[in-house]
């Protein structure tokens, strides 16, 4: 019961790993980028000083100050890549700490060392500044990143750009949002996304609302028509807008004209950014807080005589109202606990029915027994009787 | 484990190679060569920048070869995670669960980070009344939270709490240690109320009055640990958290770490239903038994050993003469609905009757 499944905690790891891994993909291809372009320029440059001075159209001191050019942009390009080359040490480095995270608990034997509590922490750490970072709270998941010291196992800085994005689609412009799609175009295709046309819907949209309809037109030609193979049902939609004014009440302008799209398109860009950067589209917050509530929840958490201050699905106010819907724990095999410890009972630790049915533990009664001339009081109903009154419990 | 750390070794030398070796330095060392070959002898210009030519080529065909190599080696890695990790958490989630419960979520994550003592986390995520004393404390305030224990002073002397009379002490101590002498000696009357439960060290408290200015370097010099403020605001806060009926360890800790062990299970029981088309999380009870370790069993389950189903209100737990329990219901079917029939009990050789059997509460 106590033993650790490795491998089955472990493949649940997958974007603390794959999220470095990834970032650290994408700048070698970025730096890869610059490279190639830059210097397949400077190659056909160099033939064509050859072939100049060939020709005798270039002079010696002419060819040593175009080369002195190369030289000089091929500086630049080193500059360049400066910032590029510091991401793709970062995430490499973040990736190679964050395996030697895995590789420690991987040598952790059982649930109850303080080994796995503290890695057990640890997690929560992370899986908390991860749902801090996508609820919007970046400066508590900063500084609880920076006072638990695991910056290298979250990812607070990818949250930045995506912030600046959400920002500005809550203040209704659409314009940072497509200029990331047009930084992640390829990306976006990928994985089939149809972000772009949303937006550019929704510029159509606010143009049709404004009655500005020349701008509208000229506006969809240019920006909607490329769409029209896959989406020209909505297109057609948006199009009508045209004849319908905001305040219209018909189907489906009505809907088109709705300010809500707007939270909408927040949650797709949402969605795409983080499939694109291989962040879960839900926080492991909330996945983990399930299973964990469904395992631990019974039918006795509800019913105030049977709360237990230690049971998380016991507090109405905070986790029991959480796990108010979730399915309760199922259960082929009895555990006993306690009323009067909340020790467990079994063989160590018998279980002893007072003579009125309620059941208590051989150490608890003892103790109280040996306090009190060999009595004992029910702490549920204030009945008193003599220790030697109570009665072995087998529970198979 | 330990071959994926291998490997991404291997990928993260190739990745030094190309740091330490830097390939634009070598195409800007070949340019340089052929400028200074054609200053030293212009007449040969045109050999020198056929040589550049081929060599710039060579060099950057190999830069770009090394890079793509590093980056095809990343690419293998990644997609070799995606073998090692395999279980997709999101299996299991059910999006809407917890819609509308944003802030009490909050709140939950809030109130654990207080009791870890990182108030400042958990201050900035959720405001809540504790946090203002905390803030106070941290400021080396005392104020609100001895006026907080001394309303509560009954109730923290039922828990045998020390809080009021440490709070009481490290005043005193302060007004010691920044040489209010007058204001010391008048403070040293609220101490008294503990004197007779905290007898010596009171005693002590007293003596550090004679060594007023240069109390650090006293026989009493111990009762100014450098960490008694943080001693105080965890025990603050622990009695804050006993007193308004939080847990013992924190809440969201133990939901989490069960969550942990039990997601597993949970994936693979929502994989399974899924492809029946049903959702785990629209079930009134989980169709699995998810095992938990004995420090996060809060509840007695009573489980019937014959029928295996567990008890309820309709069907509770009864113990036959012999100290075996078993439901009710299974009872009824042994004794075949005749309370008087004896029989034999299923887990031992003693002979009872039904009428004989008692409810037992767990
Ligand atoms: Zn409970």
């Amino acid at each position: 019961m106590n033993k650790l499944n490795h491998d089955q905690l472990l493949s649940l790891e997958h974007p603390f790993v794959k999220i470095p891994v990834e970032k650290f993909r994408s700048s070698l291809r970025t730096s890869q980028k610059h490279i190639e372009k830059e210097i397949g320029n400077l190659t056909d440059k160099i033939s064509e000083i050859s072939k100049k001075s060939v020709q005798g159209s270039m002079e010696p001191s002419q060819v040593e100050a175009a080369l002195e050019a190369i030289v000089n942009r091929l500086s630049t390009l080193k500059r360049k890549l400066k910032d590029i080359r510091a991401d793709e040490v970062l995430y490499s480095q973040r990736t190679k700490v964050r395996l030697q995270h895995l590789q420690d608990f991987a040598t952790i034997q059982t649930l109850d060392s303080d080994e796995y509590a503290r890695w057990s922490r640890v997690r929560l750490n992370r899986i908390v500044i991860d749902y801090m970072l996508r609820d919007g709270f970046r400066g508590p998941a900063a500084l609880l990143a920076k006072s638990e010291h695991i910056e290298d196992f979250v990812d607070i800085e990818l949250f930045a750009q995506s912030a600046k994005v959400e920002e500005a689609l809550e203040r209704q412009s659409c314009a940072e949002c497509l200029q990331w799609c047009k930084e992640n175009n390829s990306n976006l295709k990928k994985i089939k996304s149809t972000l772009e046309f949303s937006l550019r819907e929704q510029e159509f949209i606010e143009l049709a609302r404004e009655r500005r309809s020349q701008e509208a037109i000229a506006y969809a030609k240019k920006h909607l028509t490329p769409w029209q193979e896959t989406h020209m049902k909505e297109i057609s939609h948006v199009m009508g807008l045209l004849a319908f004014p905001p305040e219209t009440k018909c189907h489906p302008y009505k809907r088109l004209y709705d300010k809500s799209r707007w939270n909408d398109l927040i949650a797709q860009f949402r969605s795409n950014n983080f499939a694109l950067q291989f962040f879960t589209p839900e926080p492991l917050l909330n996945v983990t807080l399930q299973a964990g509530l469904s395992s631990l929840k019974t039918p006795m958490c509800y019913q105030p005589e049977h709360r237990n201050a230690n049971c998380p699905v016991c507090d109405p106010e905070t986790l029991g109202a959480l796990a108010m819907d979730l399915p309760l724990s199922h259960h082929f095999n009895s555990s006993i606990v306690c009323r009067i410890s909340g020790q467990i009972m079994n063989e160590d630790n018998l279980p002893m029915a007072l003579p009125n049915g309620y059941v208590y533990s051989y150490n608890a009664l003892t103790e109280m027994a040996s306090l009190n001339d060999g009595k004992v009081t029910c702490p549920r109903t204030g009945a008193v009787f003599n220790l030697t009154d109570v009665k072995k419990v087998f529970i198979s | 484990m330990e071959q994926y750390i291998k490997d991404f070794d291997k990928v993260l030398k190739k990745q030094r190679a190309l740091e330490t070796n830097d390939p634009l330095d070598r195409l800007i060392a070949i340019v340089n060569k052929a400028k200074e070959d054609i200053r030293a002898d212009p007449s040969a210009a045109n050999t020198s920048l056929a040589v550049l030519g081929k060599s710039f080529k060579s060099v950057s065909n190999t830069i770009s070869e090394e890079q793509k190599e590093l980056q095809s080696s990343v690419t293998k890695y990644s997609k070799a995670l995606d073998k090692k990790f395999t279980a997709d958490a999101m299996a299991a989630i059910n999006p809407h669960a917890f819609d509308n419960k944003e802030q009490i979520l909050r709140k939950t994550i809030a109130l654990h980070y207080i009791r870890q003592g990182n108030f400042e986390v958990g201050d900035m995520f959720a405001k809540a009344k504790m946090f203002d004393i905390v803030a106070a404390l941290k400021n080396n305030d005392l104020g609100p939270a001895l006026e907080w224990a001394t309303r509560h002073r009954n109730e923290l002397e039922k828990r045998s709490s020390t809080l009021e009379y440490k709070l009481h002490r490290q005043r005193y101590l302060q007004l010691v240690e920044s040489q209010q002498t007058n204001e010391a000696i008048a403070y040293a009357k609220q101490i008294g109320y503990f004197g007779t439960r905290h007898k010596r060290e009171v005693q002590r408290l007293m003596g550090c009055l004679m060594f007023i200015g240069r109390i650090h370097k006293s026989p009493y010099a111990d009762l100014f640990a450098p960490n008694a403020s943080d001693d105080i605001q965890h025990m603050f806060t622990r009695d804050y958290c006993s007193l308004i009926g939080l847990s013992q360890e924190s809440p969201l800790y133990v939901s989490l770490t069960v969550g942990t062990q039990a997601m597993p299970t949970m994936i693979k029981m929502a994989t399974i239903m899924k492809a029946k088309r049903t959702e785990w999380s629209q079930q009134s009870e989980l169709p699995v038994e998810i095992n938990l370790t004995d420090d996060t069993k809060f509840h007695s389950i009573f489980a019937c050993p014959v029928s295996k189903e567990q008890a309820t209100e309709e069907n509770p737990p009864m113990m036959m003469t012999c100290g075996h329990v078993i439901c009710k219901e299974s009872l009824q079917k042994l004794c075949r609905g005749i309370n008087s029939h004896r029989f034999k009990c299923p887990y031992c050789p003693q002979e009872s009757m039904a009428s004989q059997a008692k409810n037992v509460y767990f």
